[in-house]
């Protein structure tokens, strides 16, 4: 025994062991949320079950979406008549049962030795809709342009689909796009009228040109809201009516439905096309019905927009700290005390970042541009509320630290000949800095940059103050001029997470997406870091050093 | 050890100057009481001589004799110690390169300094001779082409690189890269051309192609060349300073230093007693 201690190989096996521990803790956790997350997209089998407890039956449609154990005696206690079941423990199931204006609760727990019978008819349609999630129930019959089809009923309706998701969207695009744009240049006119009103040059006649300008664009809205209207309508003009679990009819018009899916009829090659596109869906769409339902788009480009912003912000600030830091301060007490300062911010917890963004930025220097640049705007705020410029801002300051600190590492391990040799060349303290220094250091910056990145992407707790929402409805980057709006708030992936999951009224229905989005956040974490990473890399292979 | 003083280049002997009584013409600088000290610690001690222009100086002595430091003054390269001061004067084209009015980085054109170990930047061999020129704002392509040809000539260089001028200065051998160090400094076409133990960290062959590449070096530039070994000072220089514990011991033409020394220390050093 203490031959083999002295051999060396406990510590083996003890540093081995730690590495394994925190490897499989590493692949464990992104197994879990790529499977929970992943698994969400997977056209689940529709199955009807025939309840009866009692002398009550009963038939329920759904997916099944989750299974427990519970112990009889606590389903006893809450006096479920389990008849003359014996044993320890009853199995149930989560149903989503859809439907959800026609049910009280979408999804119901049933216990297994309740259901008389179950199957998975092929004909069990599943609608996914824009509002009130998806539906269950058999096709009976389809209405095109108000007329009842006699054949060919399924190929019928998924045309009709198509054609009722394609309105939609050119009707989305219409109210997003000229609408949109419309608007947005009214408020313009509006706002500089009020500028100019404020600064009393407002004469007669330029106020007359902004009401013939005001005219023209209200011109151009009634043809566009004449057009809309008329999209609106022909998407309206088809139905489907299904049969539900209740056993009644219900008529659904088409200009809900996104999606008709016969899961049950499925092969394995439909199914994997299905996969792709929901999960296609997921990455590009915008939220529906409070975030629990629809794509992350707007959140996947809020967060890497403002972790970009970010980086832009926070590598010239730090880099050129950490140069005087190194190259010009007196190598002094004080000197050493800022460098543990530096050092010690990184260590501050994140949320005082956000109350000092909310504090300084938001409210003193955005208060202050609005006075100064934006009083027509007043007394609704443009840069004095928080926005993705703050939160750029703050978390620039949050990771400050990590890029000066790696940068001071970089500037001292470049040799000293190199310097030598630039200077005896003629050149200044400042050329050798720029021309020979910062280039040489630049793998160090850029280590420095996928450390902040990875800090600032997963930061959710100061945006909350500084510039995050749950609900954004435009992206900071758009056609109106000036194209990047930084004074917007936007969504952000890690704020997603805790909305979905914690702040949405159906927390059942969301928990997959949370793990989705969980399971995206990380990727995109990673997606940043690896393009830093062949970066810094592709400097290096450039500046290698001279250690041969 | 080497017991025999070392054979000495015959054409010291047909320029033999009076090394005391230089003419402002011949002179590439002086040297006048110099003392140093790194804080309390003195390392150069009332060192006075005069360079002459256009030959190449050598200078010797033990670890730690101050050789080195002496050589840094010439270009100020001790300015980047913190701790380092410097009391007396030194004169290039009789002004004192330590008066406030002197613009460092011009004394550094005029003054080329070489690094014991090759520290060639981390660009293209192209980018590193036109460094120095680039620093001084020249654009021009044609004139900056000419430039590296020539420099590279004049560091015997040329032939070896001409056709990966634009690949890593660090694909070239340690001999080679000191080469391009040296080319780099003869692209401002400096007066003086410092050398700090050139060769300390090459190979024999590449020593012998530095050697022979000094005494071309000449005919152009005042060369002042640090080294430890003693064969080399005998081969390369013109005069040989000997140096130590910070001061000047002797200083003459090579073949006299060698053959005929005047001091018992320097006699004890070039037979090798000690050192």
């Amino acid at each position: 025994m203490k031959q083999w201690f002295k051999s060396g190989s406990p510590w083996i096996w003890m540093t081995g062991g730690a590495v394994s521990i925190s490897l499989i803790s590493v692949i464990g956790l992104l197994a879990l949320i790529a499977g929970r997350g992943l698994g969400y997209f997977w056209p689940a089998e529709v199955t009807e079950f025939k309840i009866e407890r009692g002398a009550q039956s009963d038939t329920v449609i759904g997916e099944i979406y989750d299974r427990e154990f519970v112990p009889v005696s606590r389903l006893k206690d809450a006096g479920v008549d389990l008849g003359n079941f014996q044993g320890e423990e009853v199995e149930r199931l989560l149903i989503k049962t859809g439907n959800r204006e026609y049910v009280d609760l979408d999804f119901r727990w049933i216990l297994t030795t309740d259901i008389k019978s179950q199957s998975n008819p092929a004909d069990l349609a599943v609608l996914e809709r824009s509002k009130n999630g998806n539906f269950y129930g058999y096709v009976v019959d389809v209405e095109k342009d108000g007329v009842m089809l006699i054949d060919n009923k399924r190929t019928e309706l998924a045309e009709l689909v198509e054609r009722a998701v394609s309105y939609n969207d050119e009707a989305l695009d219409l109210q997003n796009g000229p609408i949109g744009h419309i608007n947005y240049e009214l408020e313009r006119l509006r706002l500089k009228e009020k500028a100019l009103a404020l600064k009393e040059q407002l004469t007669n006649e330029i106020a007359a040109d902004f009401e013939a300008q005001r005219e023209a664009y209200r011109q151009e809205y009634l043809v566009l809201e004449k057009e809309l209207f008329a999209l609106r309508k022909k998407a309206k003009r088809d139905a489907v009516i299904i049969k539900d679990m209740r056993g009644e009819l219900v008529r659904v018009p088409l200009y809900q439905v996104l999606d008709v899916t016969f899961p049950n009829d499925m092969g394995i090659f439909s199914k994997l096309g299905h996969y792709f596109k929901q999960l296609g869906k997921f990455l590009s769409d915008d939220p529906r019905e409070a975030n629990t339902e629809g794509g992350v788009f707007p959140a996947i480009f809020g967060t890497v927009f403002m972790v970009m912003l970010m980086a832009v912000i926070v590598t010239p600030f730090g880099v050129i700290a950490a140069i005087y830091l190194h190259e010009y301060a007196a190598k002094n007490s004080i000197t050493k005390m800022i460098r543990i300062a530096v050092i010690n911010l990184a260590g501050v917890p994140s949320i005082v970042y956000g109350v000092f963004g909310l504090g300084f930025f938001v409210y003193m220097l955005g208060g202050s541009i609005d006075q100064l640049f934006y009083p027509e705007a007043a007394p609704s705020p443009t840069f004095g509320t928080p926005g993705v410029l703050w939160s750029a801002l703050t978390l620039a300051i949050l990771t400050l630290p990590v890029v000066i600190v790696s940068t001071e590492e970089g500037l001292s391990r470049i040799p000293s000949s190199v310097r030598q040799g630039s200077l005896a060349l003629g050149a200044t303290k400042a050329e050798t800095i720029w021309r020979i220094i910062v280039p040489m250091a630049s793998p160090a910056i850029m280590t420095g940059l996928i450390l902040a990145v990875a800090r600032a992407a997963g930061e959710v707790a100061p945006l909350m103050l500084v510039g995050v929402v749950k609900m954004a409805p435009t992206l900071p980057v758009d056609m109106n001029f000036p194209f990047v709006h930084l004074d917007r708030k936007f969504m952000h992936l890690g704020f997603h997470i805790y909305d979905v999951g914690f702040q949405s009224p159906n927390v059942e229905a969301a928990r997959p997406l949370v793990y989705a989005t969980a399971f995206l956040l990380v990727t995109v974490i990673v997606a940043l870091n690896i393009t830093a990473i062949a970066i810094r890399n592709h400097l290096r292979e450039k500046f290698r050093s001279l250690e041969h | 050890m080497i017991t025999v003083a070392p054979e000495v280049s015959a054409q010291s002997d047909s320029l033999k100057l009076d090394l005391a009584n230089l003419t402002p013409e011949q002179t590439a600088l002086e040297i006048k009481n110099l003392d140093l000290y790194y804080g309390d610690k003195q390392a150069l001690t009332d060192v006075s001589m005069k360079i002459p222009k256009g030959q190449v100086t050598a200078f010797i002595g033990p670890s730690g004799c101050g050789k080195s430091t002496l050589l840094r003054c010439i270009n100020r390269m001790n300015d980047l110690v913190d701790i380092c001061r410097i009391e007396g004067e030194i004169l290039l084209q009789g002004q004192n390169i330590y008066d406030k009015s002197v613009d460092v980085a011009a004394l550094r054109r005029n003054v080329g300094m070489v690094f014991q170990r090759p520290n060639p930047f981390p660009k293209s061999i192209y980018e590193n001779v036109v460094y120095g020129l680039r620093l001084q704002g020249i654009k021009d392509k044609r004139k900056l082409d000419e430039v590296v040809e020539k420099s590279l000539r004049g560091a015997a260089l040329w032939e070896e690189v001409k056709d990966r001028l634009h690949d890593s200065a660090f694909g070239l051998s340690g001999g080679q890269q000191q080469r391009l160090v040296i080319a780099r400094s003869i692209a401002i076409e400096p007066e003086v051309l410092l050398l700090d133990e050139p060769t300390s960290a090459l190979d024999p062959i590449s020593t012998l192609v530095i050697e022979e590449l000094i005494n071309d070096l000449k005919n152009k530039y005042t060369v002042v060349i640090v080294t430890h070994n003693m064969q080399q000072a005998a081969r390369v220089s013109d005069q040989t300073a000997f140096m130590y514990m910070g001061e000047l011991i002797e200083y003459a033409d090579t073949n006299t230093l060698f053959t005929t020394p005047a001091k018992k220390q320097t006699e004890d050093y070039i037979t090798g007693r000690y050192g």
